[in-house]
């Protein structure tokens, strides 16, 4: 069953000189939302990246730290092999296959399996999730809103049947009504099947909202942790990234 | 005979030669989707599935059948060393690098069947009757329709085989976008050996097609120098265009022999190609990205 993931004193460059995490440590506990909040280029996306083993497909290595999975070491495991353990990396911007149908989307999720047949009712379980997908299901996924491709994006996370989801900023450029709405789904999922989910977001009230934990990074390490209501009520999470969020609403 | 009517039999002959270019072109779009290399060595990959299959029917007296099989076997084994010591490495450099080792690799290859089965022509046992096809008042040599319906027949096969299996998806996804097809289990190290598998399978079929038609000798891979043209042509990234772009050149290349005589031949598919990629950049059949964010 789900297992929680633990990241110690991680450090990592990109390409052999640029220092994008210093010192970061966090724990995803089973069947939790864990939000990971930070500016622009703090490393929040490096820090999912570190995690899935996309690292050395851009150049990138951690120099120092661990990554461990139900106390099981994965920072060596190849980016496949760890989807296949159970963490599903919803990548920032989405990145659907824009000239592949939907359905083929989720087909191609389907390596991710970790059964060697793929599983059938996974299809139906993102349909039921998002029955916008299942009426678009052989349209080019291209085509899709905005809102309906970050749906897809998490839908293909789905047919992998995944224990942990990471999710990077699954807000960007969506109205806020389709944003609350992919958020309820992502907690009914988070409910429903015990998914745990490590989500990055700019857009911290809604973190905040949905998350019971969270970590707060500053150029590369960890800077503030605490339970979601500690950090709602702290003062200068309230001024840097709430505050921002009101003026901005404003 | 009146005009019209060698209007047509030329067509009909250029365009069955045509099915061979495509299944070419398929191999070379394959590897090209699969890792953006463009493989220069298709030509000779395909010359030297020919001597394979002419060492396993003739001199191990196999028999045709099972010379094919053992062309088919050599064939995938010599594509996958390809590209696991020589393509793979080059992961990540310039196009224009890998673009260069598949160039001398091709030369290697040449070199090499000249050392082993000398510069001279070999026959190799027919497996394509002779006997002329005759559609209505057309007249088809008959090497060159049995050729083409092989040759359709795999290409379409192949299609389709890409475009409904997950395999193909697998394929389609890592051509798309390498790091997201990781990030859905794909193994993309995986599907470019695959792909180069399915050179492998084109390549040999097709040259052994090519040397029943024609004859073996180490420059029967030179043709694929005009399916260069055909995968201009077709958009490298169309799997389904190369085999319409196939035939275009195949007719071209006909009827222009016959109306200019055989030297425009030789140079006008690549006249066209470069007319095509004048107008569109991305080929006839080349596809533009969908974007929207
Ligand atoms: N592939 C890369 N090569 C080099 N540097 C990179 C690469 N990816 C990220 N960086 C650098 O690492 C630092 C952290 O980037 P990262 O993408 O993790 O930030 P982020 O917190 O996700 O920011 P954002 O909120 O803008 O998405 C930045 O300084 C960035 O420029
Ligand atoms: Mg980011």
């Amino acid at each position: 069953m789900a297992a929680a993931l633990e990241i110690r004193d991680l450090a990592v460059v990109y390409q052999g000189v640029i220092q994008a995490l210093t010192n970061l440590s966090l724990r995803v506990p089973e069947g939790s939302i864990v939000a990971l909040l930070g500016a622009n280029g703090a490393g929040k996306t490096t820090t999912l990246k570190a995690v899935s083993g996309f690292l050395p497909l851009e150049d990138g290595r951690v120099t120092r730290g661990s990554i461990t999975l139900g106390g099981q070491d994965i920072l060596k495991l190849a980016p496949h092999m760890i989807v296949r353990r159970g963490i599903f990396h919803v990548r920032e911007g989405r990145h659907i296959f824009s000239e592949m149908t939907v359905e083929e989307n989720l087909i191609a999720s389907t390596f991710a399996q970790r059964k060697s047949r793929p599983r059938k009712d996974a299809f139906d379980e993102v349909y039921n999730y998002f029955p916008i997908l299942s009426q678009r299901r052989n349209q080019a996924a291209g085509y899709l809103s905005g809102g309906e491709q970050q749906m897809l994006a998490i839908g293909r996370a789905l047919v992998a049947d995944p224990e942990m989801i990471l999710l990077d900023e699954p807000s960007l450029g969506l109205a806020p009504l389709i944003v609350q709405e992919i958020f309820e789904i992502v907690a009914q999922i988070n409910r429903e099947k015990k998914v745990s989910i490590l989500l990055v977001e700019q857009n911290a009230v809604i973190a905040l909202k949905y998350a019971s934990y969270g970590y707060v990074i500053e150029n590369g390490r960890t800077v503030m942790a605490g339970s979601t209501e500690e950090l709602s009520a702290n003062e200068d999470i309230q001024k840097f990234y709430l505050g921002v969020e009101t003026e901005r609403a404003a | 005979m009146n005009s019209v009517a060698l209007f047509l039999e030329y067509s009909a002959v250029g365009i069955a030669s045509g099915g061979i270019y495509a299944l070419i072109a398929l191999g070379i779009v394959v590897i090209f989707k699969s890792s953006r290399t463009f493989n220069f060595a298709m030509g000779e990959m395909m010359m030297l599935s020919a001597y394979f299959f002419y060492t396993a029917a003739v001199t191990f007296s196999m028999g045709i059948f099972f010379g094919v099989v053992a062309a088919l076997i050599g064939s995938v084994a010599v594509s996958l060393l390809i590209e696991r010591f020589a393509l793979r490495p080059m992961m990540g450099r310039p196009f224009i690098a890998i673009v260069m080792v598949t160039f001398g690799i091709g030369s290697i290859i040449r070199g090499v069947v000249g050392m082993i089965w000398g510069p001279n022509d070999l026959q190799i046992p027919a497996i394509l009757s002779r006997s002329p096809v005759l559609l209505g008042s057309i007249f088809i040599p008959g090497k060159t329709a049995r050729a083409f319906a092989i040759a359709v027949v795999i290409v379409i096969s192949l299609i389709a085989f890409l475009r409904y299996s997950r395999a193909g998806i697998a394929l389609r996804a890592a051509a798309a976008d390498q790091i997201t097809a990781y990030s859905m289990g794909i193994d993309v190290r995986r599907v470019i050996a695959f792909s180069w598998v399915i050179a492998a399978v084109t390549g040999c079929i097709s040259g052994i097609l090519m040397a029943n038609v024609n004859t073996l000798t180490p420059h029967l891979g030179l043709v694929a120098l005009n399916v260069l043209s055909v995968v201009i042509l077709g958009g490298m990234n169309s799997i389904g265009g190369v085999l319409v772009a196939g035939f275009i050149i195949g007719w071209l290349e006909s009827v222009t022999g016959w109306i200019l005589g055989t030297e425009f031949r030789e140079i006008t598919p690549y006249i066209l190609a470069l007319l095509v990629l004048l107008v569109r950049p991305t080929g006839l059949f080349g596809t533009k990205e969908i974007e929207r964010i």
